[in-house]
């Protein structure tokens, strides 16, 4: 099984480096030209901890914790670790030194320097120094045999040299290696190791290979080499056990070797192919780390695995130990107070973890272990994690130190997932607390700075809105860790030390009394975890699983009891967010809960600490509302999820932040997410996952983005588009039912756009001739977008689905009544897409209709181009002339573009250009004009029916008919009055077929319409036939006539009676296209309407109509 | 046309401001600009960037190219090559002068880009009296004005022009056949 190269992170600036593990393996530690030390906890740690020790670092080991470093200054310098404190100048040289090295013991540390001399120096006592002169160049590299009876070195000069320590004397030499003047034109580092333990063999890494000489004979016993490899080797390190060796090469090739065997087990390559300068192995010998000449760190894991079985078993041994005590220490330290190794935390803490770390400096407590086993963590798929239930601590420092012989005892063994790390709590908005310049807070309201450095502890408070207060500077006399900051106060706390109880203190400073802040303290023992505001109150999680409920004045309110510990909190208006762990999760899992509490009048608990949906391996990074006030989450993948209140409150994720990113290590930081406008507020940070605070972080606006299937294509695009339109439309149905004030002009646009979206999916389905997906789609559209999409389908000669989807239209209608019946008194002015909400919209209905009411006027300023289209349309449609109030009433379409137009701009150029067209005379009575407009909306089935009748020639056609007769039908309905709905109905449905009755429509328009209006086969032959029967029966009326017209057409052969259609049809084909020219019009007048729209030009709206006919024919 | 005409010009040129205030959109003639979120980035003309800043109601995120490490690298090549090089702003001048002079406290390192946006100008300038001065040596008949700025042209342009206009008098005098009008 290969080893798994982990991909290559930054580490230091260009330039040399160096590694090593720590001497539980629980760090890995750097160093690099930038003259920092680095101790990270993992590869994916973003926030290592920096030890600055000189300008460049050469080389970098550590034992015992002293860390021992080779600086630019041409000193060799001991810092203590993993404080980093300086521990005083170990030696110097006249030049710098190029490698340091540790004995076995940690006793000792031998340097080589640019001035041709090693040294050997006593850590305990630096005076007490051995001086080893000989070569004639600067020497390379030096290795301390585990019996600290030899020292071999490696040199410019070409020569590998053993020494004996005790006497100072080269014992052995070997030329092997390529002279050159200088560290800087050596070919290779030609770092040296001895084989761990018994330090029989030293390994050489000569050119293209790596040479074995025995200590006792001083011969080359055995050459490692791979014909693959073509570039010179740099660095070679034992594994801890002895068995295996690896290798980096100048090309960024990666060998390992079974020195037994002489067999090469394990082959990488660097990503990018850079010089590998540094590599250590991990103590317990599952991983390697490795560095490059620019900077880079990366890991090779599960190196033991790869290896042969005996080493397997062996490695399995050293890795029960190290989740036996990962258990141990979950038992022990479970408590979240205490789990400050939880590297997985976003908030980081490794002050105090050094605390922990000298408590449990022996190296028999489990304690230290834990960030090594945490390390392990991500191996755990192909390595399972076994425990070995009954072994002592003890075994545990030692078999991590020196690996285990042994193979595997036969313990009982647990394989399974194992628990992670609970994350620890934290305030959504802000930095790690570690930090000495963090943010402690940023949200939409404002800024929260803190400042812990040796001059000042403050608070800083910066409003982005300076005009809900000024911006204030707080001296942080008590240590405040948290705070939230809302548009009335500023809200802060502090854990508590032994002395003193956690305190929570809040400005108020919208107060209008003098007093403007308060505090209070927590009980003994009780310590704040988490803490936010609302509107009107704060609210307080503490250490004993409470909430504590204050009023934003002081009063102490509601406390309830947390099922968990508290991860964090949020608050937006009267609602309060609480998360929670709901249990210990497994594999890196988080097992969070959430609770939404309505605080204020309508008190309830709207989630009942349901989980918390994160990615794979996460844990929650930010947690918030909306602008809006919907709840929304960002894990530490960066994938966001918003509250879906309409599908049974369900999580769905919106966005993903890490798509912005270039790298790996960016992270987007989240401050806030507004769902009108989509926006996610964040601040791009380049390499971490938080920004500093200087220079001043950019905010910038991330878009959403549902992850839907296939968003390439048109399809996915849309469908991606209508629901997240739909998604982030939902908090108008929320705020409108808690009475909140809402932008109406926004729901109504929304509410355009969705159905604008979904008429061209219709559109697009119907191109792919997917008519079972048309219906699909119209089931979503409202009513009246639903005789656009019957329109469309009759135009392009879908017959089966115009009918199937006048069924539908049909349905809603009924629907739609059925609705208004049960509101009864209350006209339903808005109809609304989403169900769900439609009650709680009543007010917003309410005020848009007393509104409308007063508006009349102007729309019918606006209106004066439907007027003639009414005029040329009613007697195609044969409405009954009804009262126009309630058809406007109910018309499901008008109140969306109403609200539009009365905000928008009216553009007075249109109105008159419509008048020069209209043939209507100005002067008609108002009514009808009110008329006019209100019943246009609710006319387009009727533009169908003429369409399918005439266009189509419904006699050849026998489905034709039947779309029309019932889109007549819901027409009628519609327009019908309540009572008479049901009879009409079914006396229309019959009534249909033959002519309805002319009397209906407006006399004006009656004149204009007949004329216009293509002749049927039937007239054509009336015409003819008129004085015939005229003669036959002189005192007839029209009415009689076309009755007795009728009789003997019908007697009329079947032939004779095509006949006449056909000529009918050859007569109106003028006449249709121009029918087909004012369809278009209609059409466009729709789309105006419906768009924001009065300032649209008719052209724009055809354009508009052409983006949905993908192919019109 | 004068500096300040120029100045003038520049101040149309967009630039984001972090608000401190709440504005819906607003309508000019010269186009619509908003909303306004405190907090969140907008783009705005650079005169109304300045009024803005000047009673304090935002604060100006300086033009991406403002930035010491880009203009460093602008002002090296323009040293190197003998001709313009291609200016990231075709005000970079007069943004920096007005973004400096009243908003220095939101850019990071004000005093070196100004020292360093100064620099770039005088080797521009240096450059151009230089292509002048072979210009009129060589007796060209045209020249090409690539990448120079607004600006720039404008320092150069009175002195070029009259100092030809003159020469060509002087020419036309020494041509006795010609000289009919002097």
């Amino acid at each position: 099984m290969p080893c798994e190269r982990k991909p290559m992170r930054y580490g230091h600036s260009e330039g040399h480096t160096d590694v090593c593990f720590d001497d539980e393996g629980k760090c890995i530690v750097t160093c690099g030209s930038d003259g920092d030390v680095r101790i990270w906890e993992s590869l994916d740690d973003d926030d290592p901890k920096s030890i600055n020790v000189g300008e460049k670092v050469y080389s970098v080991a550590l034992k015992n914790g002293k860390l021992v470093t080779a600086v630019s200054n041409n000193t060799v310098q001991i810092h203590t670790f993993p404080e980093g404190d300086p521990d005083g100048i170990l030696t110097r040289f006249t030049t710098n030194a190029n490698h340091v090295a540790f004995n076995a013991s940690g006793s000792r540390v031998a340097a080589g320097s640019s001035d041709f001399l090693v040294k050997i120096v006593e850590v305990a006592d630096s005076s007490q120094q051995k001086t080893l002169r000989g070569h004639d160049a600067p020497v390379l590299s030096v290795a301390l045999d585990p019996s600290d009876e030899f020292l071999a070195s490696s040199s410019c000069d070409g020569s590998v040299t053993v020494w004996s320590i005790e006497s100072q004397t080269q014992v052995a030499q070997w030329k092997v290696l390529q002279k050159s003047s200088d560290v800087s034109n050596a070919k290779s580092l030609c770092r040296l190791a001895w084989q761990p333990r018994s330090g029989k063999l030293l390994a050489v890494p000569v050119d293209l290979t790596i040479q074995l000489y025995d200590k006792n004979t001083w011969t080359n016993v055995s050459t490692l080499s791979d014909e693959l490899i073509t570039q010179v080797f740099n660095v070679v390190v034992w594994s801890p056990c002895g068995k295996f060796l690896a290798a980096g090469t100048v090309g960024g090739n990666l060998l390992i070797w079974d020195v037994e065997a002489k067999l090469c087990i394990e082959r990488q390559k660097h990503e990018k192919g850079f010089t590998v300068c540094g590599m250590a192995w991990h103590p317990s010998g599952g991983r390697i780390a490795y560095t490059d000449t620019e900077g880079c760190l990366g890991l090779l894991e599960d190196v033991s695995s790869a290896s042969s079985t005996i080493q397997n078993t062996k490695a399995t041994a050293v890795k029960e130990t190290n989740d036996y005590d990962d258990l141990f220490d979950e038992d022990d330290d479970r408590m979240l107070d205490e789990g400050t190794t939880d590297s997985r935390s976003p908030v980081k803490k490794p002050i105090m973890d050094d605390d922990d770390d000298d408590d449990d400096l022996m190296p028999a407590t489990g304690r230290p272990r834990n960030r090594g086993s945490f390390l392990d963590d991500d191996d755990n798929s192909q390595d399972p994690g076994s425990v070995k239930l009954d072994g002592l601590p003890e075994e545990d420092g030692s078999s991590a130190v020196l690996p285990a012989v042994g193979p595997a005892v036969s313990r009982p063994i647990y394989e399974g997932p194992m628990p992670s790390q609970p994350q620890r709590a934290f305030q959504p908005g802000s930095t790690p607390v570690h930090l000495m310049h963090r943010f402690m807070m940023w949200n939409s309201v404002g800024i929260v700075r803190g400042y812990n450095d040796d001059q000042d502890n403050a608070i800083d408070v910066e409003f982005h809105d300076t005009a809900i207060h000024h911006a204030m500077h707080l001296t942080n006399s008590l240590g405040h860790t948290m705070a939230d900051l809302s548009q009335e106060a500023v809200l802060l706390a502090c854990e508590g030390t032994d002395e003193l109880a956690s305190k929570i203190q809040c400005l108020h400073f919208s107060c209008w009394d003098t007093q403007k802040d308060w505090m209070v303290d927590l009980p003994k023992g009780e310590d704040v975890r988490a803490l936010c505001l609302g509107q009107g109150w704060a609210a307080v999680a503490t250490s004993t699983l409470m909430v504590r409920l204050f009023s934003i004045g002081g009063v102490q309110k509601e406390i309830f009891s947390l099922p968990g510990a508290v991860v964090c909190m949020a608050g937006h208006g009267e609602q309060l967010l609480v998360v929670y762990h709901r249990g210990t999760g497994f594999d890196g899992d988080q097992a969070l809960g959430v609770q939404l509490l309505q605080l204020g009048r309508k008190r309830r608990q709207v989630i009942h600490g349901e989980p918390l949906p994160l990615s794979r391996k996460s844990y929650l990074a930010w947690m918030g509302f909306t602008g809006e006030g919907t709840p929304c989450c960002i894990d530490s993948e960066g994938v966001a999820r918003m509250l879906n209140r309409t599908l049974g409150n369900t999580w769905a994720p919106v966005c993903n932040t890490r798509d912005t990113c270039k790298s790996k290590s960016d992270h987007c930081w989240v401050v806030g997410v507004h769902e009108n406008p989509q926006q996610i507020r964040c601040i791009p940070c380049k390499g971490s996952r938080f920004p500093p605070t200087l220079p001043r972080p950019a905010v910038a606006v991330l878009p959403f983005n549902l992850p839907y299937c296939q968003t390439t294509t048109e399809k996915g695009q849309m469908e991606e588009q209508y629901w997240r339109s739909m998604l982030f439309h939902n908090h108008f149905g929320f705020l409108s039912s808690n009475d909140y004030e809402i932008d109406s002009e926004g729901q109504s646009q929304a509410e355009k756009e969705q159905q604008e979206l979904l008429m061209k999916m219709f559109a697009l389905s119907c191109k792919l001739e997917r008519e079972f997906r048309c219906v699909e789609l119209a089931e979503l559209m409202t009513h009246s977008v639903v005789t656009l999409a019957i329109r469309y389908a009759s135009r392009s000669r879908r017959m089966a689905l115009a009918q199937r989807l006048s069924e539908l239209a049909l349905e809603k209608a009924n629907q739609l009544q059925e609705e208004e019946q049960e509101e009864d008194d209350e006209p339903a002015y808005q109809r609304h897409t989403s169900r769900e909400y439609r009650g709680s919209n009543k007010m917003s209905s309410r005020q848009a209709e007393v509104e409308n009411g007063c508006e009349e006027e102007e729309e019918q300023e606006e209106y004066p181009q439907e007027e003639q289209m009414d005029a040329e349309e009613s007697t195609e449609t044969r409405k009954p002339c009804l009262n126009p109030f309630k058809k406007g009433g109910k018309s499901p379409e008008r109140p969306s573009p109403k609200p539009v137009s009365r905000e928008g701009r009216v553009n007075p150029f249109k109105v008159s250009g419509a008048e020069k067209s209209s043939s209507s005379p100005a002067g008609q009575p108002r009514t009808t004009n009110v008329l006019d407009s209100m019943t246009m909306a609710s006319r387009k089935p009727a533009t169908l029916s003429g369409t399918s009748k005439q266009g189509k020639a419904p006699v050849l056609k026998p489905l034709a008919p039947k779309p029309k007769s019932k889109t007549q039908a819901t027409l009628l309905q519609m327009s019908a009055s309540k009572a008479s709905r049901k009879k009409q109905e079914d006396s229309q449905s019959g009534a249909e077929k033959i002519k309805p009755v002319p009397a209906a429509t407006p006399p004006v328009s009656a004149e204009n319409i007949e004329n216009r209006k293509p002749k049927t086969g039937f007239q054509l032959w009336l015409e003819e036939n008129r004085k015939s029967i005229l003669t036959d029966n002189p005192d007839f009326e029209e009415m009689d006539i076309i009755k007795e017209g009728m009789g003997r057409f019908r007697i009329l052969s079947a032939e004779e009676r095509l006949n006449w259609t056909e000529r009918a049809k050859g007569d109106s084909d003028p006449k249709k296209r121009k029918r087909e020219d004012e369809a278009g019009q209609v059409d466009e007048r729709m789309e105006s309407d419906e768009g924001s729209a009065k300032k649209k030009k008719p052209l724009d709206a055809s354009a508009k109509l052409s983006a949905f006919a993908f192919n019109k024919e | 046309m004068d500096p300040a005409e120029v100045e003038f010009l520049a101040e149309k040129e967009m630039v984001k401001i972090i608000p401190n205030f709440s504005l819906d959109k607003i309508y000019l003639i010269g186009g619509d600009l908003g909303p306004f979120n405190p907090g969140l980035p907008v783009e705005v003309p650079v005169w109304l960037a300045l009024n803005l800043k000047q009673r304090q109601k935002c604060r100006i995120v300086p033009p991406e190219w403002m930035d010491t490490d880009k203009l460093e690298e602008i002002r090296e090549q323009e040293r190197k090559l003998e001709t313009f090089t291609p200016i990231p702003s075709p005000y970079y001048m007069e943004l920096t002068k007005l973004l400096l002079n009243h908003a220095a406290d939101n850019i990071p390192k004000a005093d070196e880009i100004r020292t360093l946006v100064k620099d770039i100008w005088d080797t521009r300038v240096a450059k151009l009296r230089l292509s002048a001065d072979s210009f009129i040596s060589q007796q060209e008949a045209h020249a090409q004005l690539d990448n120079l700025t607004l600006m720039e042209i404008n320092t150069t342009r009175s002195f070029l022009l009259d100092s030809l206009n003159y020469m060509y008098k002087l020419r036309s005098n020494l041509q006795p056949g010609r000289s009919k009008d002097y």
